[in-house]
C-alpha cells in the first residue's frame, strides 16, 4: 500500500514531521515501511510557458521552440512532441542547457509522464493557466511504501485516512475529518436497494447523480493517482479511487441508464449463472458468490470486479454510485477462487467498517461537485443495512496490562494513548478502564484486552521495556531421545569420512519409476510447484542418487549421507508415517577404493558397524536399482534394519557406489538396551586354526554359523583370517581360514577337551560334505 | 718354569695393555669376541697366570692376585665401553635408515562435515536446553488444524495468503513454520511449558537465489504464569547473544501473526555496517529477524489452557536465514544442492 506524504498532510494538522523521520515512526509504532521514494522532482521548478514561435530543425523531426517561461524568462528548447505549436501553453521545467541537433537547449517543455501527473508520453502538457504559474495542485511528493501483509489485520490502514490517525496519535496531532456528511441529501431515495443476505452483505447505500460528464479528471487529482500507483481513467472512476485511497472504502459506479428495473438486489448468484466483468473475462457463477443484479441478471460481482454491461462510459450522464460492505470471508473465497484480486477486493477481505460506507458517498458528493461541473443529485441515499450493536466495552486493568509489558504505564498515559486513537475510554472502577473500540477496529482487529496491549505497548514504545529474566522452576526439561540419537549417528558417520547432505522432500514421478517405486504408493502433492516435484518421498535413496551423480561431475571419490523422514502412504492418526532414515553412499570413480567397488562396500559396512557393533549382513534378492549381485539385508541384535547394496550400474555412468539404508527408528529402539558388565575371565582360552574348503560362492558368515554350531558352548570366539582361491585348490573352490577359540569362565580347558571340540568340529564340517585343512 | 715375580708383573702388564689396544681397535663385534677370549677366556692369558699363582708364596700370591683382579675389571670395563659404542652406532645405523617423510598424508578418509544447518540448529538446541526448553519435534506433514486453526489461522483468514501452501491429497498440507508444533507441545506437556521446535518447514513459492520452498525454522515457545514482553526481549536478546557471540543490539516493532497478541518483529542493529547503512540491511541499519509476541489467547484456549491463568510468550527464528547471515552464503539454493564443494566448507 503506498501512502503520499502529502496526502498525510492535509489530513493531520501542522505535519512538519519530515518524510524520513516520518517513516521511521510509523515502522516502529504501526506498520512496517517497506521504503520510501521521492517522485514528481521536476514539479518543484515546473511552470506554465506559452510557445511563441517554432521552426523546424533540418533532418531531425524536433523542433526549436522559443517559449515564454514567465520568470525564468524567454527560453529557446528542442521539443519533439507532435503537439509543440505557437500559442499553446505548456509545462516548463529549467532542467539546464543541453545541445541537440546543434541547437542549444535551454531547459525543456514536459509532457505529463516525464513530470509524474499522468501516463502520457504522446506530447508535451497541455495548460490552461497564466504564464509564470506552477502547475495547480501538482507538487513533488515522497511516497512512503508500507508492507500490505503488516496491515492484514488493519481494515482501517487502507486508507490515508486510518494512517492519518495513527500519524497524529503517535504525534500528538489533530486529525483532520475529511468527510462532511452534512453534503448527503435526505428525503427518499432515486432507487431502491434490496439485500437478500445481509450476513454476507451487511449495508449497502447507493445515490444516484444525474447531468453526469464523463471527462479526464484535473491535473491535480491525476497526479495523485500515479502517486499512489493507480492510473488516471476518467473523472467518475479517478474520484471512486480517491475516496478509496482514503476512507479505504472501495466504491462502483454503475450507468444508471443502463440498468434494468428500479432495484438493486444484493444476493447470491444463482447456479451457474454467467457475469461479464470489467476486464472483459465472463466468469460462470455459484451461489458461494455474491452478486449485485438489477432485473435482469448480475450487474457486478460483490466486493470485487463489476459488470461490463453496466460500465459508465464516454456517454454516460446518469450514474448510480455505490458504496457498500461485504462479508470478509465470502469477498476472499470468491476472488481467490476466480483468481482474481482487486484494490476494492483486497480491503473488503479485511472487514471494513459498515459505518464508512455513508461518509464514502458524502466524500464523493464534495469531489464530484468539482470534478463533473453541473452534477446534480437525484433523490435521497438508498441506505439498507443489518443494525448491529457496538461491541460492549473491553475492560482493562491496568496492574494485568503493566505485568503483560513488564514496565508500569501510569493510568494517565495509558487514558492518553488510547483516547488519540479514538477509543472510548471510561474509568467506573479505580485501576480498570473500560475501554469502547471505534467502529473501524471493531470489525476484527480489536476485540479482547491483549489488543489493547499492544495499542499502548507501541505507543509507549518497545524500547522503553527493561529485559528482565523469569523466574521458572529449575526443572531439566524432558530429553528428546529420537533427536539425540539422531545427533549421535550424524557424529558417526562424519567421523568415518561422511559429509551431510539435505535433500527435497519430494520427488519426481520419473525418479520413483526409475528405483521401481509405485508412484501410486506415494503422498501426492495437489498443488506441486513443478511437475518433477509432485510426490512425497518414501524414501531417502532417489535424493543420494541425484546427489551421487552431481558430485560425480567434480570429483573421484567421495562419500555422503544424509537423514530425514521418508513419509509413507499409511495413515495413522490422519497422518502419514514418518519414518526417519539413514542413507550413505560411498562413491568411487577407480583407483584409491580400487576399480571392483569391493572397497567401498566393505567401508560402508564398517561405517553400519561403527553404528551397530556385531550388526550383520545377510544377502538377499537385490531390488531393481541394486546390483544384483551385492545386495544384502543389515540385521542387527535379530532384527531386519536396513539394506546395504551397490548402486546397479545401469544408474551410475562412471564408477561404483556403495550404499547404506537404515530405518533409524528401529535402530534407536535397538541401541537402547543397557550394556551389562561381564567378570574379565580368569582362566586362559584355547585357540586353534581351521581352513574350510568351500565353493567360491559360499558365504563366509554360514561357514562360521556352521563352527560355531559343532563347537558348542565354551566358544568364545570364531575369528576369519583370510581367505585364498587358486593352485592347489581346484577350479571353483576357496579356502577359507578361522580362528577358534575356546575358553570357560570357571576352569582352564584341558586339552583333551580342546582336542575333542576339535574334532567334533571337523567331523561336523565334512558331514556338511566340506573338506577341511587343519 | 719358575718365573720370577717381576717378570710376572710385567707379564701381566704386557697382556693387560696388549688386550687394551686389541679391543680399542675392534673393528666388530667379533674383533672384541676375539680379544674378550684371549684376555679373559678360560685359556687366556689371564687364566694363565692364576694357574702360576699356586706358586708364589703366600704374600706374593696375595699381591700378583690383586694385579691380576685389577687387569681383569680393566679390561672387563674396556670391553663393555667398547660394546656400548657398538650398540650405540648399530642403533644410529637403525634410526637413520628409518627415514620417514612424514609430510606425506595420512592414509584413509578426512572427517566428513555437517551441513551447515545441523551446525547453527545443534547449537541452538544445546543453548536452549540449558536454560530448561525441551526439543520437540512435530511431522513435517501436518493437518490443517495444526498449522492453521490451532493457531487462531480460521479458513478465509488474509494470514493463509502469507503463507503459500502445499496441500497433499490427503487434505493434510506440508507445514508452512514450526508453530504447529507449539500446539503439539501444549497438548502433550500443559503449562508450564519451555520448549523449542527446530525442524523442517515448505512454502509454495519458486525457487531462486533468495527464496526457496524448502527452508528451516526454530519455533520457541514459553508457557509460565505472567510471562511478559520484558521476559521475551530478556530471552531473545540472550538467545542473539549467544548465535552471534557478542552483544547485540536489538528493537522490537509491531509486527502482525494470529497467534500471538501483541505481536513483534525483532529487528537486530546490522551487523555487517554497525547500524549506519549498508546494502545488507538495505541502508536501514536493521535486519528484521525474529517474529515473535505474547501467546494468543485464544491459541492457549484451544489448546485447553485456561489464558487467565497462564499466558508465555513465542517466537519463529528463521534458522536458513541465520545460517546464511552466519556463514555469509548468498544463494539460498546451496543449502538443499548437496554439491560437496559447498558442504565441505563446513
Ligand atoms: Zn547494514
Amino acid at each position: 500500500m503506498k501512502f503520499s506524504y502529502n496526502w498525510l498532510r492535509e489530513l493531520v494538522d501542522g505535519l512538519d514531521t519530515a518524510p524520513a523521520a516520518l517513516e521511521k515512526l510509523i515502522t516502529m509504532k504501526t506498520a512496517e515501511c517497506e521504503g520510501i521514494e521521492a517522485t514528481g522532482a521536476l514539479l518543484e521548478t515546473a511552470c506554465a510557458a506559452r510557445v511563441e514561435s517554432v521552426e523546424p530543425i533540418a533532418d531531425s523531426h524536433n523542433v526549436k521552440a522559443v517559449v515564454d517561461a514567465g520568470r525564468y524568462g524567454r527560453k529557446t528548447v528542442v521539443c519533439g512532441a507532435p503537439n509543440c505549436r505557437p500559442d499553446v501553453i505548456s509545462a516548463y521545467v529549467p532542467v539546464g542547457k543541453k545541445v541537440i541537433h546543434d541547437v542549444e537547449s535551454d531547459g525543456m517543455l514536459a509532457s505529463g509522464a516525464e513530470l509524474g501527473i499522468n501516463r502520457d508520453h504522446s506530447g508535451i502538457l497541455e495548460l490552461e493557466s497564466q504564464v509564470g504559474a506552477p502547475i495547480a495542485g501538482c507538487l513533488p511528493d515522497h511516497v512512503i511504501e508500507i508492507d500490505n501483509k503488516s496491515i492484514t489485520h488493519r481494515p482501517d490502514l487502507w486508507g490515508h485516512e486510518g494512517m492519518a490517525r495513527e500519524v497524529a496519535a503517535i504525534l500528538g496531532r489533530k486529525l483532520k475529518n475529511p468527510v462532511r456528511t452534512d453534503l448527503l441529501p435526505s428525503g427518499a431515495a432515486s432507487i431502491a436497494v434490496e439485500i437478500k443476505d445481509l450476513d454476507l452483505c451487511p449495508r449497502y447505500s447507493a445515490l444516484v447523480f444525474e447531468n453526469v460528464s464523463i471527462q479526464p479528471s484535473p491535473l491535480w487529482l491525476q497526479r495523485r493517482m500515479i502517486t499512489i500507483g493507480l492510473n488516471p481513467i476518467n473523472n467518475i472512476v479517478d474520484m471512486t479511487n480517491y475516496v478509496m485511497a482514503e476512507l479505504a472504502q472501495p466504491m462502483h459506479a454503475f450507468d444508471a441508464d443502463l440498468l434494468k428495473g428500479g432495484t438493486i438486489f444484493v444476493r447470491r448468484a444463482h447456479p451457474g449463472e454467467h457475469f461479464r466483468a470489467l476486464n472483459f473475462e465472463e466468469y460462470t457463477l455459484d451461489p458461494s458468490n455474491l452478486v449485485i443484479a438489477d432485473a435482469s441478471g448480475a450487474i457486478a460481482l460483490a466486493g470485487v470486479i463489476g459488470g461490463l454491461d453496466t460500465a459508465i462510459g464516454g456517454t454516460t450522464t446518469r450514474v448510480v454510485l455505490e458504496s457498500a460492505n461485504f462479508q470478509a470471508s465470502s469477498i476472499r473465497k470468491t476472488s481467490a477462487v476466480i483468481k482474481l484480486r482487486t484494490d476494492a477486493s483486497m480491503r473488503f477481505e479485511k472487514a471494513q467498517d459498515p459505518a464508512n460506507t455513508t461518509r464514502a458517498i458524502a466524500r464523493a458528493i464534495e469531489l464530484l461537485q468539482e470534478l463533473s461541473p453541473g452534477i446534480r443529485i437525484s433523490g435521497g441515499v438508498a441506505d439498507r443495512k443489518r443494525d448491529v450493536p457496538p461491541p460492549p466495552p473491553i475492560a482493562l486493568p491496568l496492574a494485568w496490562l503493566d505485568r503483560k509489558l513488564g514496565r508500569k504505564v501510569p493510568a494517565a498515559e495509558v487514558r492518553e494513548i488510547l483516547d488519540r486513537l479514538e477509543f472510548g475510554v471510561a474509568e467506573p472502577a479505580p485501576g480498570v478502564l473500560s475501554v469502547s473500540v471505534p467502529s473501524w477496529r471493531a470489525t476484527k482487529d480489536i476485540s479482547i484486552k491483549d489488543d489493547l496491549v499492544e495499542e499502548v505497548g507501541r505507543m509507549v514504545g518497545y524500547d522503553s521495556v527493561t529485559p528482565q529474566p523469569p523466574l521458572v522452576a529449575a526443572a531439566p526439561p524432558p530429553r528428546n531421545l529420537a533427536r539425540a540419537f539422531q545427533h549421535e549417528v550424524r557424529a558417526v558417520f562424519v567421523d568415518q569420512g561422511f559429509t551431510e547432505v539435505y535433500d527435497y522432500s519430494f520427488i519426481s514421478e520419473g525418479a520413483a519409476r526409475r528405483f521401481g517405486f509405485d508412484p501410486a504408493n506415494h503422498v501426492r502433492v495437489t498443488n506441486p510447484i513443478a511437475s518433477d516435484q509432485e510426490l512425497m518421498r518414501a524414501s531417502l535413496l532417489p535424493g543420494i542418487w541425484h546427489n551421487i551423480l552431481e558430485n560425480a561431475k567434480h570429483k573421484d571419490a567421495f562419500r555422503l549421507f544424509e537423514i530425514g523422514l521418508e513419509i509413507h502412504k499409511r495413515y495413522d492418526d490422519g497422518l502419514p508415517d514418518e519414518v526417519p532414515h539413514l542413507v550413505a553412499a560411498i562413491y568411487d570413480r577407480q583407483g584409491r577404493e580400487r576399480l571392483d567397488g569391493a572397497v567401498g562396500l566393505f567401508e560402508i559396512k564398517r561405517a553400519a558397524e561403527c553404528l551397530m557393533p556385531h550388526a550383520r549382513v545377510c544377502p538377499a534378492a537385490a531390488a531393481p536399482y541394486e546390483h544384483p549381485a551385492r545386495a544384502a539385508d543389515v540385521m542387527w541384535r535379530g532384527e531386519r534394519v536396513g539394506r546395504m547394496f551397490e548402486l546397479h550400474p545401469s544408474l551410475i555412468e562412471s564408477g561404483r557406489a556403495a550404499l547404506l539404508d537404515l530405518d533409524l527408528r528401529r535402530v534407536e529402539v535397538l541401541s537402547g538396551s543397557e550394556v551389562k558388565y561381564a567378570p574379565i575371565r580368569r582362566f586362559p582360552s584355547s585357540a586353534f586354526d581351521l581352513s574350510v574348503i568351500a565353493g567360491l560362492r559360499e558365504h563366509a558368515s554360514k561357514l562360521e554359523d556352521s563352527i560355531a554350531q559343532f563347537a558348542g558352548p565354551l566358544v568364545e570366539s570364531i575369528e576369519f583370517l583370510r581367505q585364498y582361491s587358486g593352485a592347489p585348490l581346484a577350479e571353483g573352490q576357496k579356502s577359507v581360514s578361522f580362528r577358534v577359540t575356546l575358553g570357560s569362565a570357571d576352569r582352564t580347558l584341558s586339552s583333551e577337551e580342546v582336542s575333542l571340540i576339535r574334532a567334533r568340529i571337523i567331523d561336523g564340517m565334512r558331514g556338511m560334505g566340506y573338506e577341511l585343512r587343519v | 718354569m719358575m718365573l720370577s715375580t717381576s717378570m710376572l708383573d710385567r707379564s701381566i702388564q704386557e697382556l693387560e695393555s696388549r688386550s687394551l689396544a686389541r679391543i680399542a681397535s675392534a673393528k666388530t663385534r667379533e674383533d672384541l669376541e676375539a680379544a674378550r677370549v684371549e684376555a679373559l677366556g678360560r685359556k687366556g692369558g689371564l687364566n694363565q697366570f692364576s694357574k702360576e699363582m699356586g706358586k708364589l708364596p703366600p704374600e706374593e700370591r696375595k699381591r700378583i692376585g690383586a694385579l691380576l683382579n685389577a687387569a681383569k675389571q680393566n679390561l672387563e670395563a674396556a670391553i663393555e665401553a667398547r660394546e656400548r659404542t657398538f650398540a650405540e652406532a648399530a642403533l644410529n645405523v637403525r634410526l637413520d635408515a628409518e627415514w620417514l617423510d612424514l609430510t606425506l598424508p595420512a592414509p584413509g578418509p578426512r572427517r566428513g562435515h555437517l551441513h551447515p544447518i545441523t551446525r547453527i540448529q545443534r547449537e541452538l538446541e544445546e543453548l536452549f536446553s540449558s536454560l530448561g526448553f525441551a526439543v520437540l519435534d512435530g511431522p513435517e506433514v501436518e493437518t490443517e488444524y495444526h498449522n492453521f486453526d490451532a493457531l487462531n489461522i480460521p479458513p478465509d483468514h488474509p494470514a493463509r495468503d502469507m503463507q503459500d501452501t502445499f496441500w497433499l491429497e490427503s487434505g493434510n498440507l506440508l507445514r508452512t513454520h514450526t508453530s504447529p508444533v507449539q500446539v503439539r507441545g501444549m497438548e502433550r506437556f500443559g503449562p508450564p511449558l519451555r520448549m523449542i521446535a527446530p525442524g523442517r518447514v515448505f512454502r509454495n513459492e519458486s525457487v531462486d537465489a533468495s527464496h526457496e520452498h524448502t527452508f528451516y525454522q526454530l519455533e520457541g515457545m514459553m508457557i509460565d504464569r505472567d510471562v511478559s514482553v520484558a521476559h521475551l526481549i530478556y530471552f531473545m536478546k540472550t538467545l542473539l547473544a549467544a548465535i552471534f557471540k557478542r552483544d547485540v543490539t536489538v528493537r522490537l516493532r509491531p509486527g502482525y501473526f494470529p497467534f500471538v497478541e501483541p505481536g513483534f518483529e525483532l529487528d537486530i542493529q546490522c551487523l555487517i555496517c554497525g547500524g549506519s547503512g549498508c546494502p545488507v540491511c538495505k541502508q536501514s541499519g536493521w535486519v528484521e529477524l525474529l517474529p515473535c509476541g505474547l501467546v494468543h489467547p485464544n491459541v492457549l484456549r484451544m489448546s485447553n489452557i485456561d489464558p487467565e491463568q497462564w499466558n508465555g510468550f513465542a517466537f519463529g527464528l528463521g534458522l536458513t536465514r541465520l545460517a546464511m547471515m552466519r556463514y555469509g552464503i548468498d544463494d539460498i539454493r546451496q543449502l538443499q544442492g548437496g554439491d560437496l564443494r559447498f558442504l565441505e566448507q563446513f
